[in-house]
């Protein structure tokens, strides 16, 4: 495992959309909280800004803007580090030099499970600095209290991630695999969930998709919005963490397995 | 020792059969070369060998599979284009083949000197010339000392001294000893290179053996007189004459042995016939190439 991590690292830690989107997810993280210091007063249910810096609702706020930045970032880098292969016929000679098929497919699993550690980790790290500077009496049991957040955190950045490597080994083409990541998740998704299965079927199970599931994994922290929903359909707006988690798995075993389906017998 | 064998390979691309029951047995210590025209699938045969292509039938083994499933960590590739991650500079794309074969000292400034690469060791890849592109390959196939390299169409794309440089390579690496495996549509590097050659055309094998014997050693003598018939006739009576084509407005004679032209000139003229064109043809590789391969349309 560390021989396929290592390699990984070896081609990617000079690649410039690798550095930059790293860079960028490190800074943007805790700087678009940290914006949040500048709107003093907010309209009635939050009144200050103070809740997106405290225990224990900063892993809340900072998890939602971590949701939008995997979305983006890591979630392009997972396409990239697959369709730059094929565009620049790497892998081909990356298998002809001596990796199997199976060493070369899991060398990316490995490398996007990594980088959801690593993300994860530094969300961690951003919410407990945040946090304990920011909450002026801190209580253990407090800074605990959403702890489940962590491991929905590093599922929410892998599911993103798992739906780009499968579309990059699918698509083999830089731009298009972009193009249907965006897509799929802006608004093909929102047109099946919507459009389609609540018209046809006004059940909850429209929010078994995969890309939904994920994002209720960290889902926006606003509830208001939910319990007028839930009044309206019956049923509640988000899925809960724990069906949300389940779905995740289930959808990004779904994907990598597709995708080692589709590397073991394709022609390079 | 077998190195490789392949036994009644075939790949097909819809109603297309690239390669059509290919059987080839290359030994230790050999040069050999394949050669076929252009889309005569010598690179899909290669692509197969090397796992990046799936065969529909047949089957090849490496090494009598004394390796198992890492053979490929034995043998140097390089296939079509030199592939390279073109935002890495030469050692670092050298660095990270070691790295896939496991290769703990890979040498690597050796092999950019053996390539005449070293002063730009730092550049990015995406700088170099095709030709420089070319050498980085043989020097990345170069790397861990394996004891099989595979070279298709090795001096494709270069200019002449580039051609001449790569083959002069390829020449010093068959003289380490190590076993290669060719291809090219070139018969002139084929025949300076290789010491084995197998013919295929249209993914069939049309012959195989040493280049020797592929190139036979019958002499080539174009003839020509006023009087075709009379001069076919006559030479017909010459024993040493194994074969007699006609080839344009003369005759070209096979003689199974090397014989004076001055000889041939002799005899005609003892049949009262005179020549009016003697031109001793060097048989090359080419002509049997194009001869084997024109009766399989």
């Amino acid at each position: 495992m560390l021989y396929l991590l290592k390699l990984e690292w070896l081609k990617l830690n000079k690649l410039l959309s690798f550095r930059l989107f790293t860079l960028f997810y490190f800074v943007l993280l805790p700087a678009i909280l940290l914006t949040g210091k500048r709107i003093p007063e907010l309209p009635p249910p939050l009144m200050t800004n103070e809740v997106f810096f405290i225990f224990p609702t900063v892993w809340e706020y900072l998890g939602y803007v971590g949701n939008w930045l995997c979305f983006f970032f890591f979630g392009f880098l997972s396409i990239i580090i697959i369709t730059t292969e094929y565009s620049y016929r790497t892998m081909r000679q990356n298998i002809i030099t001596g990796l199997s098929r199976r060493q070369y497919f899991l060398g990316k699993v490995y490398f996007i499970v990594a980088i959801s550690l690593v993300a994860t980790l530094y969300y961690v790290l951003c919410a407990l600095i945040i946090g304990s500077f920011s909450t002026s009496s801190i209580y253990w049991h407090k800074v605990w209290q959403n702890v489940d957040y962590i491991p929905r955190y590093f599922l929410m950045c892998l599911g993103y991630m798992s739906l780009g490597l499968m579309l990059g080994f699918l698509v083999k083409r830089t731009g298009v695999a972009l193009f249907l990541y965006l897509a799929y998740i802006m608004f093909i998704e929102l047109i099946l969930r919507w459009g389609v299965h609540l018209q046809l079927i006004k059940h909850r199970s429209m929010h078994f998709y995969p890309m939904n599931a994920v994002e209720d994994l960290i889902p926006m922290p606003f509830t208001q919005m939910a319990d007028q929903f839930l009044s309206q359909y019956g049923f509640d707006l988000f899925l809960s963490p724990m069906e949300a988690s389940l779905t995740v798995i289930v959808y990004s075993l779904i994907f990598i397995g597709l995708a080692y389906f589709v590397v073991e017998r394709a022609d390079l | 020792m077998s190195v490789l064998t392949i036994q009644g390979l075939t790949k097909r691309y819809g109603k297309i059969v690239a390669v059509n029951n290919l059987g080839l047995e290359v030994e230790k210590g050999m040069t050999f070369g394949i050669l076929g025209p252009n889309g005569s699938g010598k690179t899909t045969t290669l692509g197969i060998i090397l796992g990046i292509i799936q065969q529909n039938e047949g089957s090849f083994s490496w090494f009598d599979g004394a390796y198992g499933r890492w053979h490929r960590h034995h043998i140097g590739a390089l296939l079509e284009t030199p592939n390279f991650y073109p935002y890495l500079n030469a050692v670092d794309n050298l660095r990270l083949i070691a790295h896939i074969k496991k290769v703990r000292e890979p040498r690597i400034d050796q092999l950019l000197e053996m390539v005449n690469l070293y002063h730009r060791r730092n550049s990015k890849f995406r700088t170099f010339s095709l030709g420089m592109k070319q050498r980085l390959a043989i020097a990345s196939a170069m790397i861990g000392d394996p004891e099989v390299l595979i070279f298709d169409e090795p001096t494709n794309g270069l200019d002449p001294q580039g051609i001449a440089e790569v083959r002069q390579t390829l020449q010093e690496i068959a003289e380490m000893g190590k076993t290669i495996i060719m291809a090219s549509h070139i018969l002139d590097e084929v025949e300076k290179v290789c010491s084995h050659v197998a013919i295929i055309k249209n993914g069939k094998l049309l012959a195989s053996g040493t280049v020797g014997a592929i190139i036979s050693d019958d002499m080539l003598v174009e003839v020509g007189s006023g009087n075709l018939p009379a001069l076919r006739a006559a030479m017909e009576q010459y024993p040493l004459v194994r074969r007699i084509d006609e080839h344009g407005p003369h005759l070209l004679l096979y003689l199974s042995e090397e014989v004076p032209p001055e000889k041939l000139n002799r005899l005609a003229f003892e049949q009262g016939l005179a020549l009016s064109h003697l031109r001793v043809v060097r048989k090359s590789l080419e002509s049997e190439f194009l001869e084997i391969t024109a009766g399989d349309q």
